[in-house]
């Protein structure tokens, strides 16, 4: 069994295997990127909206608290096949990238929304009163008081869900978006050995996933509060 | 626009998606027993264990949290029959889940017993408390209590996890969902109840935590 595996590697790493390799790994990246560029935003303005406590406010504060509520508790691939489904029933025609990149911004934006929360909530509520008692508007507390306090909570955690999504976004070659799982389950099929192809692209997972977690880690180190 | 909401067609399969969430229970909460039970002496291999058995188990922990669940259980369900161990798609969902886990809690656990303190084990050696007394009085509750919160918070990642299941014929909540669309092709009605059933399901199970963290271990960390 390991003669024959080694035999298969030199045919297995062809010039043709690793570009198709390396571009699915692209695609996976830049899922990463496209959704939770786009779920940062979302996320954040969802986070701002928890603050507002107005009476005005019930209603968008009852949406993103339902929205965040929601995305978390559904699994990322029923959420997929609803988004799927939904691009497919309204005849529209997009790709199944764009799906893919769909679900990646809607699953993110809810998580990166409790981060943020979390991150607004570590700022002491002394420290909002006065910004109101300074008569400063919501978004001057927020850009001078808060964010420049809890950016350095809100980071590591994002960063770690941020590593965490590279993995889930393995569940989008289910509705054939060629990223790197995918090329896995091509390679397959084409009769390269499991335990060569799947082998290769969890080291690739790996290559990937390994230096950002120890970035992360760098990373949160760095930002801690110095502990006394 | 020709595609018209038709629930009441697909209200007759949801105690059939219901038994699939027990079975989607089942599989996370074996699954989850298991990484329990691995993370243990994980944690305890990488806490107390010499320089070798602290590397296999960092090992074998850095690679379970640095690779996709989807693509281990992969791996266990295609490569392994390569050298003669063939696993169902059950079993090897279970297995690829509990490794995964496994790993996840031993990180979890580590964490826990690196957070009794020196002190607090000389204060009940003060105290004259005898080790087991120790051990029952001071670092259980500490430790349950610094644990609780992380450990639910996987328990549910773990629950949703389940879908993976589906992908490989499992007749999980997902998975039935899947089968239900292939015969009654009503996917939006299909998928929005699953997703209903998994808040529900999540939703029951983080207060049920909740609960037991407030009662056991008196828990002020919200699992929501």
């Amino acid at each position: 069994m390991l003669s024959e595996l080694l035999d298969e590697i030199p045919k297995f790493f062809s010039y043709y295997n690793i570009v198709f390799m390396l571009e699915a790994t692209l695609r996976t990246l830049a899922l990463t990127g496209i959704g939770l560029i786009i779920g940062f935003t979302i996320g954040v303005g969802l986070a701002i909206v928890r603050v507002f406590h107005g009476l005005g406010f019930v209603l968008p504060r009852f949406f993103a608290i339902s929205y965040v509520e929601f995305f978390r508790r559904v699994p990322f691939l029923v959420t997929l096949m609803l988004v799927f489904f939904f691009f497919q029933v309204f005849k529209l025609d997009v790709t199944v990238f764009t799906v893919a990149a769909i679900t990646v911004f809607l699953i993110s934006a809810s998580y990166i929304a409790e981060i943020v929360r979390a991150g607004f909530e570590s700022v002491h509520a002394a420290q909002w009163e006065a910004g109101t008692v300074m008569n400063f508007t919501l978004l001057q507390i927020l850009r001078d008081i808060v964010i420049p306090q809890s950016w350095r909570v809100i980071l590591p955690p994002a960063f770690s869900f941020f590593i965490a999504f590279i993995k889930n976004i393995a569940l989008a070659s289910q509705i054939g978006v060629m990223e790197l799982t995918y090329a896995g389950k091509v390679l397959n099929s084409k009769g390269f050995s499991a335990s060569l192809v799947y082998g290769t692209i969890l080291a690739i997972y790996f290559l990937i996933s390994y230096p950002f977690g120890r970035l992360g880690k760098w990373m949160e180190e760095k930002l801690a509060f110095p502990k006394h | 626009m020709d595609y018209v909401i038709h629930f009441e067609l697909v209200w007759k399969y949801v105690p059939y998606l219901l038994q699939g969430a027990l079975i989607s229970f089942q599989i996370a909460f074996l699954a989850f027993l298991g990484g329990m039970v691995i993370g243990l002496f994980g944690a305890m291999a990488k806490v107390f264990g010499g320089r070798w058995v602290r590397a296999i188990v960092g090992g074998y922990v850095t690679f379970f949290m640095n690779t996709p669940q989807l693509v281990q259980i992969y791996f266990l369900f295609f490569a392994l029959p390569q050298i003669g161990i063939l696993l169902g798609p059950y079993e090897a969902v279970l297995v690829g889940m509990t490794l995964n886990a496994g790993a996840y809690v031993t990180e979890i656990q580590r964490a826990g017993f690196l957070s009794v303190r020196k002190s607090e084990l000389e204060a009940a050696e003060t105290m004259g408390m005898s080790l087991l007394q120790a051990v029952w009085y001071v670092i259980v509750p500490h430790i349950c209590k610094v644990l609780f919160p992380p450990l639910s918070n996987h328990y549910i990642m773990m629950t949703l996890g389940t879908s993976m299941a589906a992908i490989f014929g499992v007749e999980e909540l997902t998975g039935r969902a899947f089968n239900v669309n292939g015969i009654t092709f009503r996917a939006i009605e299909i998928f929005s109840i699953t997703a209903g059933i998994y808040v529900l399901v999540t939703i029951v199970a983080s207060s049920i935590l909740l609960f037991l963290g407030q009662w056991f271990f008196r828990v002020k960390a919200k699992v929501f």
